[in-house]
Formats: C-alpha cells, sequence, structure tokens
C-alpha cells in the first residue's frame, strides 16, 4: 500500500495537462488475484471489456466460477484455425460470373475506366471484409476477434490512405498474421508484422533503399508500436531505417514477386549493408556473401527489434501495459494508473514479453474488477453495434455501415496511430447514429424474439426485479431508484404493477412494453459506457 | 474622448520593421490603422488543419536559393514555374488555383499573411505529439505531459458564464466532420459540437435529450456519464439552431465538388444564415508526403492538396465578400510540422520542424513574416529552424481577434506569448476608462551595448509593467514592475547579450511593443 501512494503522490503533480480536471480518485486494489466468486455482474463486466458484451444465458453459465478460469477460457490455448474457407478473403467472388478469382491488375497506368473498376472492386471487398469480421465477432465465443483488433488498432493499418488503398488480399493476410500472434511472445509479433506485406507497403518500406533511406516505418515503429517517444534520438530513427533498407511490397501481377504474390520479399541490392548503430548497439557491417534475405531477417531486421527489447526492456513493457490498460481499463490518457501499469510492466517483462500471461494477470485481478472501475468505459463503434447485436440476440446484416457512421472505419483507421479512443468516440456527429442504431435493432426485435429475451431473466414476473436485471444487464453501475421507477413506468405504460402479469399473457403486448423499456434505457447516457 | 485616442500602436507595428529584414511589404503599413475593428462579439475564426505535416519549402519557395534546388533535385518547383509574388517569395503554382478567387489573389489584394518559420522550440517530429501541442497550444518537451484539451477550448469555456451548466444558444464552436478535436475540448467539456450534414444532424438530434441531471463527479463512471450527457443535450438543442442557419443561410458562388472546398461551403452558408459560432474547424489529410509528392510536371498529391487549399479558402472569400461577412471572419492554418528540407529517396520528404502559416482575411495585416528559410544553417537534426513560437498567431486571434487581454492569453497557454501582429486589434472604449493607454516608447540609445533607458510619457497613473522577449517570441524576463504616476517614465536596461529582442511596456493592461537591439 505504502508503495502505491508514494508513487501516486509523485505521478499526479507530472500526469494532466493544464486546467485539466483533478486525477480520479486512485483505486488502491493492484494486481492481487480477484478470487471472489463471480456475480452475474462481475461476468457482464468481464465480457464487456474482454468481449463484446455476452448475452444472457451465456452470462449465467459463469456465475460462481473463478475469474481465472473464465478467463482462461475466453483467451483460450489452442490455434482457432482459419476462418471458414469460403471466408477466405484470397480469393473473391466475381459478382458477374460468380467464380472465385484473384483480381491481381494494378490501376495505375491503366485507362479511367479500369482504375475505378479495380478500384470499386477493392472497396466491395473491403466492405465484405468488414461484414464478415463484424459477424465473426459477434458469433465469436471467445475473445479471439477481440484480442485481433486490440492488436490490429495497435499495429495500424489503412484500407484507404495518401491517394491509394491497402489491397484486401493483403489486408487479409495481414489480418490472419495478427489473429495468430495475439497471445503470442511480443517481440516475434514485432518481426512478423515488420516484414509484412501489408505494412512494408503502407508504411513505405517498399521505398526504403540503400542511399534513400524513407524512415516512416522506422520512426513509428519506436514511437507507437514499441517504446513510444523518449526513449530514442532522431539518430535511432534513420538507423533503424537503414537497418530496414531492401523489403519490397508484392502488391500487383505487372511487379516483381519472387515469392508469390502478396508476400513480401528481399532485394538485397537495396540493402544497405554498412555498420549501424542503434540504441548504442552496433549491427556489424554485412559483405556480399551474406547479405541474404535469411541472414538479413535474422541478423538485423530480428536483431534491431530484439535491441529494443534489450536495451530498452521496461519503456516497451510499460508502453505496451499502457496500451493494454488504455484499450481495457480506461482510455483517459490523463487517469492511467501508472502504478498498476507499472506492475503490469514488471509482469510482462518477467514472462519475457509473451502476451497471455500479461492478459491473463490484468484480466484476473482485483483492480480490474474493482467498482470504481465500472462504468468509465465509453463503448467503441464496434463494442456497441457488436455488443447490442448479442445483448438484443438481433443480428445486423450491414453492420459495417452503422460503425462506419459512429466514425470507425473497420480496418481503417484515421492514421498511422489508430484510432485515438475516448471522447473522440462521442460527438454530435456520432451520438445520433448511437441513438438511431439502438432504436432500429429494438424495432428489429420481433414479438417472439422480445417474449424470448424478457424470459432469459430468472425473475422475469416480478415488475420490480425485473426491471432492476434488465438495467443491470444493460448499463454498467446500479441506477438510482428514481431511475428504476421511471423505466418501470415506461415498461408499463404508466399502468400499476399488476399490469405486468396481464401483458405478459399476451405476447404482442409484452414484446411492445418490452421495446418501450429498452428505448428508454437506451436514452440513458451510460447506456454509451461499459 | 474618442475611441481613436486610444487605438493601439500593436505588437506589429513596433516589431514589423524589424522582423521583415529584407522583405518589403506590400499592403503593410505599421501605422495604417484606418481598417481598425471594433471588438463586437460577432467575429469568427477559421481554423483550417492540414494533418500530416505541411511541406512549408514547397508551398512559398525559397526559389532564389540555389541551395533550394541542391538539396530537392527531383522535387524542387523550378524558379521559371514558381510565381513571384514579392522580392524573394515564391507560390507555388498550385496556389494560383482555377477558382473564383484564391490564395494567390488574396496576397495580392492584402488578405493574406504569409508567416514563415513558425514552429517551436525543440520540435517533435512525431504527427502526434506534434499535433497535440499545436492543437492543446502547450509546447511540452516532456512527453509525460498528458496534452489533453485544446486553448480555444479553455479559452472559450472561461469565457462563457456558466458554461457548461447553461448552454450558449448558438454553438462556440462547430467542426466538419470527424469526432470532435482536442482543439475544441476543455476541463468543463466540449465547447463544440461535430457535423457533417445539417439535414442529416437535424432528423437524428430530435429529442435526443436524455433528460437526467448531471452526476457528481467523484467518479470515473460519474465524469464519463456527464461527458456523454453534455453531448446529448448539444445534439438535441443545437441540431434545430443549426438547421435553422442552414436553411436561412445561402452561398453566392460556386465551389467545387471536392471534400475541403465542400467543408468551406457549408461555413459560408452557416454564417450567412446567422449562426452564432464563434469557431469553424475544418480539416484537410493527407499532407504526410513521404512518397512520390511531386512528379516533373508538378503534379502528384502535394500541389492537389494546394490547389484544394487555395480553391477553398479563395472561393469562400470570393462567397464572405460578396454576401458582407467578410470583415467578421479570419482564418488560420495549422498543420504539425513542415518537412524535412532534403528530399528523401521515394520522391517525398519525411518529417520535419518549421513551416509556413497562412492567415487570411481582412482583418489580417498582410505580407511575409520573417525570412525565407536558412538553408545553410538547420538544426541538429538537418531541419529547418523556426523564427516564430506557434503560439504567437493564437495570442493575435485571443488579444486581436477576440479582445481577449494579455492576461487571458497567459492564463489559456500557461506561458507569456505576443502577439505576432498578424491581426488587427480590436479596441472598445471601455479600454480608455479603463486607463489602458498605449504609450511611446523610446530607447536611447538603440542599438543598446551595456545599456539603455526606456523612456515614455504617460498620462495617466497605473500599473507598468516592462518585459523582455526573444525575437521569436518567448518570455525571457521582467525588467520593471510598479505603480507610478503621471509624467514620464525611465527604466534603465543593462546587462543583456548581443541579439535582438522585443520589449514591451504594458499600462493598465494595454502593451506597447517596441524593438531591442544589443551589440557587445
Amino acid at each position: 500500500m505504502n508503495r502505491r501512494n508514494l508513487f501516486t503522490s509523485l505521478v499526479r503533480a507530472s500526469q494532466r495537462g493544464g486546467g485539466a480536471l483533478d486525477a480520479a480518485p486512485m483505486v488502491q486494489a493492484g494486481l492481487e488475484p480477484y478470487t471472489t466468486p463471480l456475480t452475474l455482474e462481475d461476468v457482464f463486466h468481464l465480457y464487456r471489456r474482454l468481449g463484446f458484451s455476452v448475452s444472457m444465458p451465456v452470462a449465467t453459465t459463469h456465475v460462481g466460477k473463478q475469474a481465472a478460469d473464465v478467463v482462461e477460457e475466453l483467451l483460450g490455448e489452442d490455434d482457432p484455425g482459419d476462418p471458414t474457407p469460403d471466408m477466405v478473403f484470397a480469393k473473391w467472388r466475381d459478382p458477374a460470373t460468380q467464380l472465385m478469382v484473384d483480381y491481381t491488375e494494378n490501376p495505375q497506368g491503366a485507362d479511367l475506366q479500369t482504375r475505378l473498376a479495380i478500384e470499386g472492386w477493392w472497396k466491395g471487398n473491403h466492405r465484405s471484409f468488414s461484414n464478415w469480421w463484424l459477424a465473426t465477432m459477434y458469433r465469436d465465443a471467445r475473445a479471439v476477434e477481440r484480442l485481433t483488433l486490440f492488436w490490429m488498432s495497435h499495429w495500424c493499418t489503412e484500407f484507404s490512405f495518401d491517394e491509394t488503398y491497402m489491397v484486401p488480399q493483403m489486408h487479409y493476410r495481414h489480418y490472419r498474421m495478427m489473429r495468430k500472434n495475439r497471445l503470442g511472445n511480443f517481440p516475434s509479433m514485432a518481426l512478423d508484422v515488420t516484414v509484412d506485406n501489408a505494412m512494408v507497403f503502407y508504411l513505405g518500406g517498399t521505398y526504403n533503399e540503400v542511399g534513400k533511406p524513407n524512415e516512416n516505418y522506422g520512426r513509428e515503429l519506436l514511437e507507437l508500436f514499441t517504446t513510444g517517444i523518449g526513449w530514442y534520438t532522431e539518430g535511432d530513427v534513420k538507423e533503424a531505417a537503414r537497418v530496414l533498407t531492401g523489403w519490397k511490397a508484392s502488391r500487383f501481377n505487372d511487379q516483381p514477386a519472387p515469392k508469390g504474390i502478396y508476400n513480401t520479399w528481399f532485394d538485397a541490392n537495396k540493402h544497405d549493408t554498412g555498420a549501424k548503430e542503434f540504441l548504442g548497439v552496433t549491427i556489424p557491417a554485412r559483405t556480399v556473401d551474406n547479405n541474404t534475405e535469411f541472414q538479413v531477417l535474422n541478423e538485423e531486421v530480428f536483431e534491431l527489434i530484439k535491441i529494443i527489447f534489450r536495451v530498452r526492456p521496461d519503456a516497451a513493457a510499460r508502453f505496451i501495459a499502457r496500451k493494454a490498460y488504455l484499450y481495457f481499463v480506461y482510455s483517459s490518457k490523463g487517469d492511467v494508473d501508472e502504478s498498476f501499469v507499472n506492475d503490469l510492466a514488471a509482469e510482462f517483462r518477467a514472462a519475457n514479453f509473451d502476451i497471455k500471461p500479461m492478459l491473463k494477470k490484468l484480466f484476473t485481478s482485483q483492480h480490474f474488477f474493482d467498482p470504481a472501475l465500472r462504468g468509465a468505459q465509453i463503448k467503441t463503434p464496434v463494442e456497441y453495434v457488436v455488443g447490442l447485436q448479442r445483448q438484443f440476440g438481433v443480428e445486423e446484416l450491414d453492420p459495417q455501415i452503422w460503425v462506419l457512421d459512429m466514425d470507425q472505419i473497420m480496418l481503417d483507421p484515421p492514421n498511422v496511430a489508430g484510432w485515438p479512443g475516448h471522447h473522440t468516440w462521442i460527438s454530435t456527429n456520432t451520438y445520433p447514429r448511437r441513438r438511431e442504431f439502438a432504436r432500429k435493432l429494438i424495432d428489429a426485435m420481433t414479438d417472439a424474439r422480445a417474449n424470448a429475451f424478457i424470459r432469459e431473466f430468472a425473475d422475469y414476473e416480478d415488475v420490480a426485479k425485473f426491471v432492476l436485471a434488465v438495467t443491470r444487464f444493460l448499463l454498467p453501475v446500479d441506477v438510482s431508484q428514481a431511475r428504476l421507477d421511471f423505466y418501470k413506468s415506461a415498461l408499463l405504460e404508466g399502468q400499476p404493477d399488476y399490469t405486468w402479469a396481464e401483458k405478459l399473457e399476451v405476447p404482442s403486448a409484452a414484446a411492445r412494453a418490452m421495446r418501450e423499456l429498452l428505448k428508454a434505457i437506451a436514452k440513458a447516457p451510460d447506456f454509451q459506457l461499459c | 474622448m474618442k475611441r481613436r485616442t486610444f487605438l493601439s500602436t500593436t505588437a506589429a507595428a513596433a516589431v514589423g520593421t524589424q522582423v521583415l529584414g529584407g522583405v518589403p511589404l506590400k499592403a503593410f503599413s505599421p501605422f495604417d490603422l484606418g481598417e481598425h475593428v471594433q471588438a463586437d462579439d460577432d467575429r469568427i475564426l477559421i481554423v483550417i488543419q492540414m494533418f500530416g505535416g505541411n511541406d512549408g519549402m514547397n508551398m512559398i519557395i525559397p526559389a532564389d536559393d540555389p541551395e533550394y534546388y541542391k538539396i530537392r533535385p527531383s522535387i524542387a518547383v523550378p524558379k521559371e514555374k514558381a510565381i513571384n509574388v514579392l522580392s524573394r517569395v515564391y507560390m507555388h503554382p498550385s496556389l494560383d488555383a482555377k477558382a473564383p478567387y484564391n490564395l494567390k489573389r488574396m496576397f495580392e489584394d492584402g488578405r493574406l499573411a504569409i508567416v514563415n518559420g513558425i514552429g517551436y522550440e525543440a520540435p517533435s517530429l512525431s504527427h502526434f505529439r506534434s499535433t497535440d501541442i499545436w492543437l492543446s497550444g502547450f509546447n511540452s518537451s516532456d512527453p509525460n505531459k498528458r496534452l489533453v484539451d485544446g486553448w480555444l477550448g479553455r479559452y472559450w469555456s472561461n469565457k462563457i458564464n456558466g458554461f457548461p451548466e447553461v448552454l450558449p444558444p448558438d454553438p462556440i464552436a462547430v467542426q466538419i466532420g470527424g469526432s470532435l478535436s482536442m482543439l475544441l475540448q476543455s476541463p468543463k467539456g466540449d465547447i463544440g459540437i461535430a457535423l457533417t450534414d445539417p439535414q442529416k444532424f437535424f432528423e437524428l438530434g430530435q429529442g435526443l435529450s436524455p433528460d437526467m441531471d448531471p452526476m457528481p463527479e467523484d467518479t470515473r463512471y460519474g465524469r464519463e456519464f456527464n461527458f456523454v450527457r453534455l453531448v446529448a443535450e448539444q445534439s438535441d438543442r443545437y441540431s434545430t439552431v443549426v438547421k435553422n442557419a442552414f436553411d436561412k443561410g445561402e452561398n453566392k458562388t460556386t465551389y467545387d465538388d471536392t471534400n475541403f472546398v465542400k467543408q468551406m461551403k457549408l461555413v459560408a452558408r452557416l454564417i450567412s444564415g446567422g449562426l452564432k459560432t464563434k469557431i469553424y474547424l475544418v480539416y484537410m489529410g493527407g499532407f504526410d508526403t513521404h512518397v512520390q509528392q511531386q512528379d516533373e510536371n508538378l503534379n502528384g498529391l502535394h500541389p492537389y492538396l494546394l490547389e484544394k487549399l487555395s480553391t477553398g479558402i479563395g472561393t469562400f472569400m470570393q462567397d464572405a465578400l460578396i454576401q458582407g461577412f467578410a470583415d467578421r471572419v479570419v482564418g488560420m492554418t495549422v498543420s504539425e510540422f513542415g518537412r524535412r528540407p532534403y528530399e528523401n529517396g521515394s520522391r517525398g520528404t519525411d518529417h520535419g520542424a518549421a513551416s509556413v502559416q497562412f492567415v487570411w482575411g481582412n482583418g489580417v495585416r498582410a505580407g511575409v513574416y520573417g525570412e525565407m528559410p536558412d538553408l545553410q544553417n538547420f538544426d541538429s537534426n538537418g531541419d529547418l529552424r523556426y523564427q516564430w513560437d506557434y503560439r504567437r498567431v493564437y495570442a493575435d486571434v485571443l488579444e486581436n481577434w477576440f479582445g481577449g487581454t494579455p492576461e487571458d492569453t497567459e492564463g489559456v497557454l500557461e506561458d507569456k506569448v505576443l502577439p505576432l501582429g498578424v491581426l488587427q486589434r480590436a479596441t472598445s472604449v471601455d479600454d480608455a476608462y479603463a486607463g489602458k493607454v498605449h504609450v511611446d516608447v523610446k530607447v536611447m540609445p538603440q542599438p543598446m551595448r551595456d545599456h539603455s533607458v526606456l523612456e515614455w510619457y504617460q498620462s495617466v497613473p497605473g500599473l507598468v509593467n516592462v518585459e523582455i522577449y526573444g525575437s521569436e517570441g518567448r518570455f525571457l524576463q521582467t525588467l520593471y514592475t510598479d505603480r507610478v504616476v503621471p509624467g514620464t517614465i525611465r527604466v534603465p536596461v543593462r546587462g543583456i547579450a548581443s541579439g535582438s529582442y522585443i520589449c514591451t511596456v504594458t499600462v493598465n493592461g494595454a502593451r506597447t511593443v517596441v524593438p531591442l537591439t544589443v551589440v557587445r
């Protein structure tokens, strides 16, 4: 306890920008394991943060279990396998012929009509990919997609940027690589990303050649992906760029693709073979003989990454741990619990930067389950859209358009830093869309679905208990009695309690009442929180 | 007493001759205050954010400098294609956009100020950190200092009585598209709204008020609840106000159909419809030109963006002139940094430091501020050195446009920052009654060696404060502060290293600026 208090006083002074609110009250609980058997509210909380919310029937099965067991189940050991074959975006179904084709033509230099056709094709594929992914999230019983989304928000790539597009076939392969790495070793993931075809294209690596360095990826590797600002010099950025020279992306059938289309390859002639001095460590010069893909990959690129984690282990561990904290616990950048992040970072480092043990510590900690942190997160558009479908048990067929309206284009963050999160998720531009989406889903509940929904709650026949249970299911923190009374009157349309039994006997009446209640709850500011 | 008696001689007036070096100025007469504007409350600022880091050196071209062609062999703008607008000052031809009106013509007509060498000490080359530094108005080299709100957000949230419990009838700020920028956030909540389509905003915004009171702020949940609640209230209330202005407003010129230009069109229409919004924020992305920024025919992403910038501002300005609200609007560009002076290997440029800022409108003191970049003298990273602290135009906006005081500027920026003088100062009758007088300060001798004396006569008693700033506008030291009786005041100056400085004499809050040159 003393350590935490001491630390708090040290960091508070420097944490916030001028004039901001005082930091939120300290949460005393730290990384100690949470061993209380899970209540229903605990299960909701866990799934809101680590999953995309949870249906009532699934939540009920976890009550009374240990957090460690449920978290293990959500994270999982096994490889989830690749998605089902008809969802493989390596090939696309040609709408005209219904044949599966690889569409690899280069639109640059083509006539306008061809170029627009190709780009239109990509856009269509990007939309299908987005909808497919959102549907996969909706069906994901574990945290596979949730974690993949987290890492794809960390190692950002964009579908549309500058004046060009990420070919969706490349993007899909990139997604699959992230998914495979989601629980693995962070430095290995970093290596995979660094030579990933999509990333080599996206951050200009493909233009990074000896004598003509392009610093884009070298800078972001340090600034955004591993240590954060303050742990390297501009000279280190330049040296990193030199190390990374020679990797080429393969995008089109008119470009060299020695390893097959959409696979990165190494052009030894474009690699800078001179010695490099990165973070105080020398990467020796090489001769023509050992300037091979295998050797450069291991002795320079992987070495570069290993140097980061060897020379700046604490900075890197803290940077990733803080990112996880912002994403899963509380997004307010001025309110990160630095003491907790330090402890989590120490665990991450001790586990040799393996991701799974670090996440498991986080999600089974007393800190994570502390009441003071519940309801503090603003639901991201994806969480909101996927989560509401799950909670209501209604599937939206074109979810990507809703997510887009709420200012999160799937696979297409605004820039390489990803979505800024927190308050940027809610504005007068997007809040009305959120309300509209909730209304639409609620109206889409059939009478049968609404009646089934009611009966998912154990005490549904007792109107007061039922209203309380529904608010706890949909809102993150218990609400006042006045609000409960208001919601009950919305459900009963102002009539006395005993009319609830009568409504229950008439499915259309019960369904209408249910929709009224849901709409009333969806109006509340905390409906956007989790 | 007549208001005119108390018109300021302004920072620009005194500093201008010093800083402009060899660049003769058109439409710039330090003592021509004929066009001063009353500090009305209907003044509007348009902020154009150019995300990605705009290549200032390929926008205002140092075409007389042979070094430019050496360091940019494939992407330099040839001298014969650059547009010479003033001695040694050239524009990228894309700024002479084929539009009803454009930035080149605005410069010729005295409606554009070009601020060379805008930047800050110890520049960050990170898009994100540097954008935060620009939008927050805090230049913090400490990466652990969290920058969470904006300089305009802080200023206006304190100016509006009772905010956020009381919302003004019209939104203080309107951002076109996207999620609300840090610029418009404040510790008390967002001061503005974001909208893309007024019609949609109206249709969806009706009845969104949650009809709930705010929560206590002592929990994380309570704070976030209040944040969402305020946005919901603003959506509900402002959807009607904006729709009414949109329906009433009109455009009287033809805008082209590209994203940025359409944003400027919408802003013009909302102003035309009488929306009492103080700040509009519009956004252009794509300036991160690492790759293929320009080909040999001067086509490419960067020229395209410059052409759109010029078209958007020019078309808007023409609309504003036709409709008669041009005097009420000024605009400024912000971009997180310029590019590296040397081109990279991909016909592009990597992240750099100092760049060029545009300030435009009838209310600007048009001309070129600062020298063309010195291509022989880079900083330790090989980037352009800055000549002006980036917050100097902010201080102009606060003091000379929105009618704030130096104390407001210091409160908002947590630093003493001098206006650059790029905007014409608003004055009011109240100033006279408050004894805010501008005085005629003499520096004897000038240039100074070991010591000099500042001397002026003042007709009113009051609080006098004398300060020294670096030529880029950063506060250095206070020389003198005391209450004085009317008469001739003399303040000795000594012990200052060689260099160019700005000296300020503030009497009851009214600031007079004189240059000070020290040669030892």
